[in-house]
């Protein structure tokens, strides 16, 4: 949109942050005692709901079930009130269903999918309020409600939003700097190997700044798995007293 | 109709090939197969031919009021089908995974990478705006649909013309062709689609995959680059681990790509636009090749020779006498039939045939030949044999 | 629902310690679970609450547009319901599972909320005729364990309650074409009344005694529950009954009647609660689902 400056001169964002600074986040594992696993996270004004079934046996058709691995199922939806403008379908059109599809192949491959063949895990994910890094956020709080459930996983996978304006690259994308036209790049990491899985990128940028525009997100998700890794260990803490005696 | 599974044989096979760099068809890792871009008669028609994988785009337009959000832009609608002609996999009105993403995938390469000039397709700002419709069919499944339909697709809108348009006051009119020439749209830059697609845990990566090819992939990276060396959008997907340098060594060989096809698709306009001006024949029907033979030339190809007297000796020693001799034995050539000529009734005579003196010796050295087909050339092959047999049977 | 498997020994164990008012959890049959309520959670909407009642889980966001209003009563805006009962809750409401049990909810929430007696929806016009406010309520169903329309009717009154809908000035122009302003100030807002709004109670017949707030076990031990909608004065506004089983027209009066009092007996506590937590203003921790 025009008008509205992406980047001071100062180095300041929209929100006041600098450049590489990332959203303030909040996680909560545990938050439904029904499911196997769930998780709160709350990136900046972005809040999703993730909830874990399983391992359990194939729903529905047989067929579908692999003899050596598991099946893992995702299904992303979006509530009705969390965009400014009421959002008809949760869920079942185009864009929820690529989503959908994305968080399924990122999980397949971190998933330590091998130990539970001929059965199937199923993920769940909620927006209860977008406000940009809306992927991002989904595959934290994924992240959190498996490691929840104790399902095995290859390490954990953080995802992060990046963006390019004037040859800064930005990190941590809100809505305003998402829909604002310019480059968003969207990167789901496991950060001890740094192995990428998935990444997605949109609008226009150079080669040349691919590279640094890959390494800042990057850096952000490494920043992220730290988060992620307190909030587990905060969570097992707890549970730890209270059955402790 | 399910596809008809991939064996493990195969499997291993492919994989072991693309370890040791071969490819089924010969191409080499980075090689594209052919790419053949043809127009139909009407403008905005367009089919590529990705070696056996054929992809059909046409594009049309259409006055609508704009979206409530953005009232001075116009609108492009991308839709793209897997007909069930292209392969036993696909059915109709199923929507499978490859199609969402193969949709959401054309969409964003091409509307988000804001190629097309949204903005000219204004007429009235917020009551009249084009619609560009964009509708993509496959029509041959042999791998690697993205590329072939990102091809495809901004060829045909780079050939579409939209129908000229003037506003008095609060009147439309819209020309028809015949009355003012129809206008291209204004297209900033071409965004071309790349596949590599990455096997083995990642360790290897082809460009252009064959269906096969697809089929054992681990992996796919799908990256979007216009010639000017600007990233449109990159999409991996399939659940593989990529690492940075990789990303970035493919995106490398992507703008090396796209720069080679981008200038094709501008010779392929060209020439176009050349056969339309001189009035000649043009669209699909044209494109197509004559498929009538005019010669037949078979190649020579060499035949180990050194010992071929021996064994035909051995052979023909080994072999019993035939119970019955004909005079001329006639061999006839490929391509012809005979029927009832040339070898005597053998049905029913039992007795009579072992008398049969073998009388039937060839009186001279010429070989008769017995045959009423209107080939003019019938060749006898193997003379030589047939002498030693002459000559064996004298013994 | 969320299926529970309840075998027929389980089922008699509750049914005979219903009849000695005692229950699974220890409660009277006329108790409810230990609920939580919290708005403004959500801070996209206009208005939002959540809450968890034992551990049944529900989210409500109400978003107010502006409209046209309805032919036959064109003084008056509307509420529109959406339920959306979220795969979270069970595997079962994945895809399109959830769309059956989705409808039904919204159906009857229509028939109990969107009328004049229970909301002032006057209050939400406009323009006569021309334009009005329509409040889209969104119900979001994340976590299933048993008495879904009570939590969902708490929920949505106190979302209602939490609701701010910008002041709306409207202005000529001069061609006679009306414009619409909506005032920038965020706290020049209308708010609703909630007085009259009602609170579903709803009775499940376990036995010959019936229960409140029956839990997903307690449920699959009835075949019949009667739904009552009750405002702070005791009045009935809706009576359904849902289920297959028969109910005896005298239990059904016994049930309506313990249904008012229950009713009754929720509203002064909860419109004390909403009041306080407004009270406590900006300065109010949100904590959501991070408590």
């Amino acid at each position: 949109m025009a008008g509205l400056e992406l980047l001071s001169d100062q180095g300041y964002r929209l929100d006041g942050r600098k450049a590489t600074e990332l959203r303030k986040v909040q996680a909560r594992t545990s938050v439904f005692a029904q499911a196997d696993g769930s998780a709160y996270l709350e990136q900046g004004n972005t809040k999703a709901l993730a909830v874990v079934y399983g391992p359990h046996e194939t729903r529905g058709s047989r067929s579908k079930s692999l003899h050596d691995r598991a099946v893992i199922n995702c299904q992303f939806s979006m509530a009705t009130f969390s965009t400014a403008e009421r959002k008809r379908r949760p869920h079942g059109d185009r864009k929820s269903s690529e989503m959908s599809l994305h968080l399924k192949q990122t999980f397949e491959a971190a998933v330590l999918t091998e130990l539970y063949p001929r059965s199937q895990i199923d993920i769940y994910v909620k927006i209860l309020q977008a406000d940009g890094g809306n992927y991002s956020a989904c595959v934290n709080a994924a992240t959190l409600a498996l490691v929840d459930a104790g399902i095995p996983m290859r390490d954990y996978v953080c995802a992060c939003t990046a963006g390019f304006v004037e040859d800064t690259p930005l990190a941590d994308l809100c809505h305003a700097e998402e829909s604002g036209g310019g480059t968003s790049l969207a990167l789901a990491l496991l950060p001890r190997s740094g192995n990428i899985a998935l990444l997605q990128m949109d609008a226009r940028l150079h080669q040349d700044h691919l590279d640094a525009l890959i390494e800042a997100a990057m850096t952000a998700c490494k920043g992220l798995s730290k988060v992620l890794d307190d909030v587990v260990r905060q969570h097992l803490e707890e549970v730890s007293v209270l059955t402790r005696d | 109709m399910r596809d008809t599974p991939l064996s493990n044989c195969e499997r291993r096979f492919l994989l072991k090939a693309i370890e040791e760099k071969k490819r089924l068809d010969g191409r080499q890792t980075y090689d594209y197969r052919n790419i053949k871009i043809t127009f139909g008669t009407d403008y905005g028609c367009c089919i590529v031919e990705l070696g056996r994988t054929r992809v059909l785009c046409q594009v049309s337009c259409e006055l609508v009021p704009p979206k409530d959000s953005r009232p001075t832009e116009g609108i492009m609608f991308f839709n793209l089908e897997l007909s069930p002609m292209a392969s036993p996999a696909f059915e109709p009105n199923r929507q499978s995974e490859l199609l969402v993403m193969l949709n959401r995938q054309l969409e964003r390469c091409l509307r988000n990478s804001k190629c097309i000039d949204t903005e000219s397709l204004c007429v009235v700002s917020g009551e009249k705006v084009w619609q560009i419709r964009v509708d993509v069919h496959v029509l041959n499944h042999d791998g690697n649909l993205m590329d072939a339909a990102s091809i495809a697709a901004i060829s045909a809108l780079s050939h579409f013309r939209r129908p000229d348009v003037a506003i008095q006051g609060r009147d439309i009119t819209v020309f028809s062709p015949e009355e003012r020439d129809p206008i291209p749209l204004s297209i900033y830059h071409m965004p071309i689609c790349v596949s590599f697609a990455f096997f083995l845990q990642g360790s290897y990566l082809l460009v252009d995959p064959c269906e096969q090819e697809e089929r054992v992939k681990d992996g796919l990276l799908v990256i979007a680059m216009n010639k000017h060396r600007e990233i449109c959008s990159i999409q991996s997907s399939g659940g593989i681990m990529l690492l940075k340098d990789q990303v970035l060594r493919c995106s490398k060989i992507a703008s090396v790509k796209v720069s080679e096809i981008t200038e094709l698709i501008n010779k392929a306009l060209e020439n176009d636009k050349k056969i339309r001006k001189e009035g000649g024949k043009f669209g699909f029907a044209e494109s197509m090749p004559k498929e009538r033979i005019t010669t037949l030339k078979r190649e020579e190809a060499p035949v180990e020779m050194a010992d071929v007297k021996e064994t035909a000796n051995e052979i023909v020693n080994r072999t019993e006498t035939p119970t019955e001799v004909v005079s001329s034995p006639v061999l006839v050539a490929m391509g012809t039939a005979q029927v009832g000529e040339g070898i005597v009734n053998s049905w029913g005579l039992d007795e009579d045939e072992e008398d049969e003196p073998q009388t039937e010796d060839t009186k001279t050295d010429d070989v008769m030949v017995i045959s009423d087909s209107e080939e003019e050339e019938v060749v006898i092959l193997n003379e030589e044999a047939q002498k030693s047999t002459k000559l064996s049977k004298r013994k | 629902m969320a299926a529970v498997q309840v075998s027929e020994a389980e089922k008699v164990y509750i049914m005979h310690g219903v009849r000695d008012d005692l229950r699974l959890d220890g409660r009277g049959c006329e108790d409810y679970r230990h609920m939580e309520i919290e708005t403004d959670v959500v801070s996209n909407t206009d208005g939002s609450a959540k809450i968890s009642l034992g551990h049944t889980d529900v989210l409500v966001g109400v978003k107010a547009e502006i409209g046209k209003p309805r032919a036959m009563v064109p003084d008056e805006g509307y509420l529109e319901f959406f339920v959306d009962c979220s795969a979270n809750a069970t595997p079962e409401f994945e895809g399109r599972g959830g769309e059956e049990l989705g409808v039904e909810l919204s159906n009857t929430l229509y028939k109990v909320f969107n009328n004049r007696h229970s909301v002032d929806l006057r209050s939400l016009c406009i323009c006569p005729g021309e334009n009005c406010w329509v409040l889209y309520v969104d119900v979001l169903l994340l976590q299933c364990d048993g008495n879904l329309f009570d939590a969902i009717s708490i929920a949505i009154k106190a979302a209602l309650f939490n609701t701010r809908i910008p002041k709306v000035h409207i202005s000529e122009d001069e061609e006679g074409v009306k414009e619409i302003e909506l005032s920038d100030d965020p706290y020049d807002c209308m708010r609703l009344n909630v007085e009259n709004v009602p609170c579903i109670v709803t009775l499940c017949k376990v036995g010959h005694r019936h229960v409140v707030d029956a839990t997903l076990q307690e449920k699959a031990c009835s075949v019949a529950s009667l739904l009552i909608s009750v405002t702070h004065r005791g009045t009935v506004t809706c009576v359904r009954k849902m289920g297959g089983g028969s109910l005896d027209p005298e239990s059904i009066f016994e049930m309506t009647e313990a249904g008012k009092r229950v009713g009754k007996a929720l509203h002064a506590p909860l419109m004390e609660l909403l009041q306080k937590e407004e009270s406590l203003g900006k300065k109010r921790q949100k904590v959501g689902f991070l408590g």
